[in-house]
């Protein structure tokens, strides 16, 4: 169904390749040369927000991994980014690691903490699950405010540039590539995953996993691997954040954070690699488009209430999510293969 | 030893706070299995329509309470109607994302119509604290004690008793059953969202009193589901009993760890309690062990 | 098959031609649009979310107080004042996509309301040498000082202001005081607590108890009964209006209070602690406060009143306005300084040297402003950064806030000379 007509497989390593058409190559290519010259046209301002976009992405899609493949919901997202965020930055400002070190580190530590909240999975499920990684996001910033000697506390730490070898990625140009090419490395990364062995034994412990379990999927290995590479990917995430903020303190990292997450994975598509990108590049855009508007609306309208800027985003992004989940519960990536089944018969949809 | 008497006094106290929020949780979680994320957020609303009532529109207590009871049930009601009932029979994922969704709703709407976010309730109760020996205790806390015990008496008894209560059990038990013996389940659901709101609105008026209206409101929600956790999720009694335990943990707790441990321990103690309780006993206290088939 | 060649064709060469276009045209930075005769400033505020209670009022203050420098003085210099305002709905990634936004536009300073806000700029801001300006602060921002300034005294100044009056005019007993400190989880209260620690010794007063409480604490009891046993002689609260409200009725059940002396940071010294914790409760707390009170006579209140009155009549009475109204007046004087020793052609061209200009010829140029009479006056100190270092002491008597004394000046604390501090 993904495939025009007439385009046949020979070999069970063409039937699986994520490209499967001249075109698809063609339309990849053409995309990431796009991508790649961004910096040309866009300003300070887009970059960051692509940035930021590009973070958001990578963190999403290891949310995805736990929720939309393995089925078990984290409202605590942004406290793993947290830890990826400070490990990066005390690292690198105090024992002055090279950037990808620090990266790995990030990661590995987030994913660790991850493995010990996801513990209780093996036990619980769903609401509990729920409210378990509720308590880890809390935990996990109360310790990082607390433990002032390593963390800074309240004051938070300040991080330096990222830097490969003699590169130093000082510019939101610069900034972008290595963004850029992380978030595709991680979105390929979670594309394999997802096709071959752990990631079929995830779906089937979200669709079922006392099925999953008689049909011999270690239910512990591989709920524990699915936390621990999704707060892998949420560490890689907070990482970049602090070097792209160069100043972290726990507030950036709030339990709203967590919520939005969960949303824009669902926004996006549960269980789909494009999911979270479309997700959270909706999302994303949304708050933004979200504060040109307001106060233009404001000055345009007078007869608004006055707390109109102030509700319409929270409103917008409460409707959306509960709109989705009413209406296409698929998301967004759905849509997208609707489109595209549709574009491809058209005009002759039959 | 007269502290000891003091945090115990106070945590009690509080723990019936966080009982009453509490159980409104378990009214939903009884009846349709829907896990309320918005719980902080149903406080707030109501809390924020008092203040309409009490204060902009300048109501006597008489008329403005019951309006917000009224207001409480039709939020319930539209919940229910709008963004709970076209969910029916999806994953609990889908249902526990819908309610974070209405958190986000709610949360907007709050700041959009009452965007000074910080207001105080004229004051219900007299002020002057009640001594038990030499500890002292605020009236707000024993009218809120007092008044989760009736809530908790009254629905235990309609639960138990009045048939539409028996019918909300056998929806939270088996629903294919329900429908099958007559009863409408979507009436039942509805029914459950509007007691929720209304157990929320009175915790939020009392809880109002005691601290202002505030936008934390809506983050006292996160401490009661402690409170569910420990007391198993469709338990009355298990938040009854629940709750004083986590104000008791939560004020001696601090008491005595603080000068170890560093200040700010006390907010912590809830989340450390959810993941013991998780660990050890998953089902709560009072909370039904489900086996699963497949 | 011919069709989708084509196609095929046809986004080779888009893509082709979007790639090279920008080498075609030569690659150079577009230049920037001459601005035409206006100084473009920026302005971020948490109009939105978690903090709207503050930046709401104070977004209306900082453009008011614009409208007003426009219409009546003409801008400043003659120069139109034309401000970029954008919300941040206290989102830190989103303040920092928005600083972005202000240095590509060419603003030559920004402000924001609020410390947190400016945590999120600051390292933008500080690696592209864009001055900023908070008007509130912690230490943090400008130890050591960079290019973000201060508007008024930090948190923790507040602390050393109050600490200096209490132990000149109210501590008459022997020997030290003890003093407790009931901080709010955040930089807010945690600035009183670094003041206190780099301070209290020097002043002569003993540190005895650091409690933390959160913004939503619905009861003090636990922390107050600890501190009762304590024997403190003053209380120090460095926090929000509705926990602070919390912790004097406390600590009146308790019978603490009255007994001690309890001392407010300027971040809860407002109205709302008093319709939060009822008149009688807090009578004879003292205070904090950086700024003048409504209705006061100084030669700055008039245009500000009628100005809050015509275009936002529900901010009146709100301290915080009166911040955010002298911010916008700071700015523009720091403009206009700029403007007369660095000339207009330097600033208007929005990039760094502007800002450098702005910054070496504006800002620390400054001298003795006195906004106004709104707040203490602002002037540049070498090594300091924060421009208006006076702060005054409040009581609240008979439900209201009453000023008890002068402008105090409190004085500069180098924090990043003590190993605790953060890095």
């Amino acid at each position: 169904m993904d495939l025009p007509c007439g385009t046949r497989n020979y070999d069970y390593a063409r039937d699986m390749a994520v490209l499967r058409t001249k075109t698809h190559w063609i339309l990849f290519i053409a995309f990431l040369a796009l991508l790649f010259v961004a910096p040309l046209y866009f300003s300070k301002y887009w970059l960051g927000v692509v940035n930021l976009i590009g973070i958001t992405i990578i963190a999403a899609t290891g949310l995805n991994i736990l929720i939309g493949y393995c089925g078990q919901l984290s409202i605590g997202h942004a406290g793993f980014m947290a830890i990826g965020a400070y490990t990066a930055a005390i690292l690198t400002n105090k024992l002055g690691f090279p950037f990808l070190a620090s990266l790995i580190c990030s990661g590995f530590s987030a994913g660790l903490i991850g493995l010990v909240f996801g513990i209780p999975s093996v036990r619980i499920k769903g609401f509990y699950l729920a409210i378990t990684t509720i308590a880890a996001q809390f935990i996990i910033i109360w310790v990082i405010n607390h433990w002032t000697p390593v963390t800074g506390g309240f004051n938070g730490i300040s991080v330096p540039y990222a830097s490969i070898g003699t590169i130093t990625f000082k510019d939101d140009a610069s900034q972008f590539y290595l963004i850029m090419a992380i978030t595709v490395i991680c979105i390929l990364f979670a594309k394999n995953l997802a096709r071959g062995r752990v990631g079929r034994a995830f779906v089937a412990i979200r669709d079922n996993d006392l099925a999953a379990e008689v049909m011999g999927i270690n239910l512990l290995y591989y709920k524990l691997l699915a936390f621990f590479i999704g707060c892998f990917l949420a560490g890689i995430a907070g990482a970049l954040f602090a070097h792209w903020i160069g100043f972290v303190t726990a507030e950036n990292f709030t339990f709203a954070d967590s919520i939005l997450f969960v949303g824009m994975v669902i926004i996006g598509g549960l269980g789909t690699t494009l999911g979270p990108i479309l997700g959270v590049t909706l999302i994303r855009l949304l708050q933004q488009g979200i504060m040109f508007i307001s106060p233009v609306l404001e000055n345009a309208l007078p007869a608004l209430p006055a707390g109109f800027s102030t509700g319409l985003g929270p409103m917008v992004f409460g409707l959306v999510i509960v709109l989705f989940l009413i209406l296409e519960p698929r998301g967004l990536a759905h849509r997208w293969m609707l489109f595209k089944s549709a574009y491809r018969l058209w005009p002759f949809s039959y | 030893m007269a502290e000891l008497l003091q945090y115990t006094v106070t945590g009690i106290a509080v723990g019936m706070v966080y009982a009453l929020i509490a159980l409104g949780f378990a009214l939903v979680w009884k009846s349709s299995s829907v896990a309320n994320l918005a719980l902080g957020q149903l406080v707030l609303v109501s809390s924020w329509f008092t203040y309409g009532m009490l204060v902009q529109a300048n109501l006597p207590f008489w008329l403005g309470f019951p309006i917000t009871i009224l207001f409480a049930l039709f939020l319930g009601w539209v919940i229910e109607r709008f963004a709970l009932r076209p969910l029916i029979a999806q994953p609990i994922l889908s249902l526990i994302a819908v309610t974070l969704g209405i958190a986000y709703f709610l949360d907007g709407l709050v700041h959009f119509i009452w965007p000074m976010s910080v207001a105080a309730l004229p004051r219900l109760f007299p002020k002057e604290p009640v001594s038990i020996g030499p500890a002292v205790v605020s009236q707000e806390y024993i009218w809120a004690a007092v008044i989760s015990l009736i809530l908790f008496g009254l629905l235990s008894l309609f639960f138990k008793y009045h048939k539409m209560g028996i019918a909300m059990r056998a929806t939270a038990d088996d629903q294919m059953a329900v429908q099958a013996c007559a009863i409408p389940v979507t009436s039942v659901f509805s029914l459950s969202w509007m007691f929720a709101c209304v157990v929320a609105a009175i915790g939020g008026i009392l809880l109002s009193n005691i601290g202002g209206i505030t936008y934390g409101l809506a983050e006292t929600g996160l401490k009661s589901f402690s409170v569910v956790i420990l007391g198993g999720l469709e338990s009355f009694v298990g938040c009854i009993v629940a709750g004083p335990i986590i104000g008791l943990c939560e004020n001696i707790g601090a008491g005595y760890l603080t000068p170890i441990i560093g200040p700010g321990i006390k907010d912590l103690i809830p989340f450390i309690i959810i993941i013991i309780v998780m660990v050890i006993k998953p089902y709560g206290l009072f909370g039904e062990t489900r086996i699963e088939r497949i | 098959m011919t069709k989708k060649t084509s196609i095929v064709t046809l986004i080779i060469c888009l893509v082709l031609l979007v790639t090279v276009m920008p080498v075609a045209t030569g690659c150079a930075a577009a230049p920037k649009a001459s601005p035409g005769q206006v100084l473009k400033i920026g302005m971020i505020t948490p109009t939105t979310g978690p903090a709207a209670e503050k930046g709401s009022p104070m977004g209306n203050a900082n453009l008011d107080a614009i409208n007003y420098l426009n219409a009546e003085l003409g801008g400043v210099e003659g120069y139109r004042i034309e401000v970029s305002w954008y919300d941040s709905s206290y989102d830190a990634a989103k303040v920092v996509t928005i600083v972005k936004k202000l240095m590509d536009e060419g603003c030559l300073i920004f402000t924001t309301s609020s410390s947190k806000e400016m945590q999120a700029a600051m390292e933008t801001a500080n690696r592209a040498e864009f001055p900023g300006m908070a008007c509130f602060t912690s230490p943090i921002l400008y130890r050591p000082p960079k290019h973000i300034y201060g508007q008024t005294p930090d948190y923790g100044d507040n602390w050393g202001a109050f600490a200096n009056y209490y132990m000149k005019n109210i501590w008459k007993g022997p020997g030290k005081p003890k003093m407790a400190l009931h901080l709010l989880n955040n930089p807010t209260g945690y600035g009183a607590r670094d003041a206190a620690k780099a301070a209290a010794d020097k002043m002569g007063i003993e540190i005895i108890s650091t409690d933390e409480h959160t913004a939503t604490t619905t009861s003090e009891i636990e922390s107050l009964t600890r501190l009762k046993a304590k024997k403190p002689d003053v209380l120090f609260i460095s926090s929000t209006p509705a926990p602070t409200a919390i912790i004097i009725k406390n600590a009146k059940e308790l019978g603490l209070y009255p007994g001690i002396t309890i001392g407010c940071a300027s971040a809860s010294f407002t109205k709302a602690l008093i319709d939060l914790g009822g008149a009688s409760t807090v009578e004879g707390v003292y205070g904090v406060s950086a700024t003048v009170s409504w209705g006061d006579n100084v030669p700055g209140m008039a245009k500000m009143t009628e100005y809050c009155q015509k275009l936002h009549p529900k901010d009146y009475g709100n301290m915080d306005y009166i911040t955010a109204w002298a911010q916008s007046l700071v700015v523009a004087e720091i403009l206009k300084t700029a403007v007369k020793n660095a000339g207009y052609e330097v600033l208007a061209k929005g990039n760094v040297e502007s800002w450098r200009a702005l910054e070496t010829k504006g800002i620390q140029k400054l001298k003795n402003y006195d906004v106004g009479g709104l707040h203490g006056p602002a002037s540049y100190t070498p090594g300091d950064n924060r421009l208006s270092k006076s702060l005054r002491i409040f009581q609240i008597k008979n439900g209201a806030l009453t000023p008890i004394s002068g402008w105090i000046e409190a004085p500069v604390i180098k924090y990043e000379e003590f190993g605790w501090f953060g890095k």
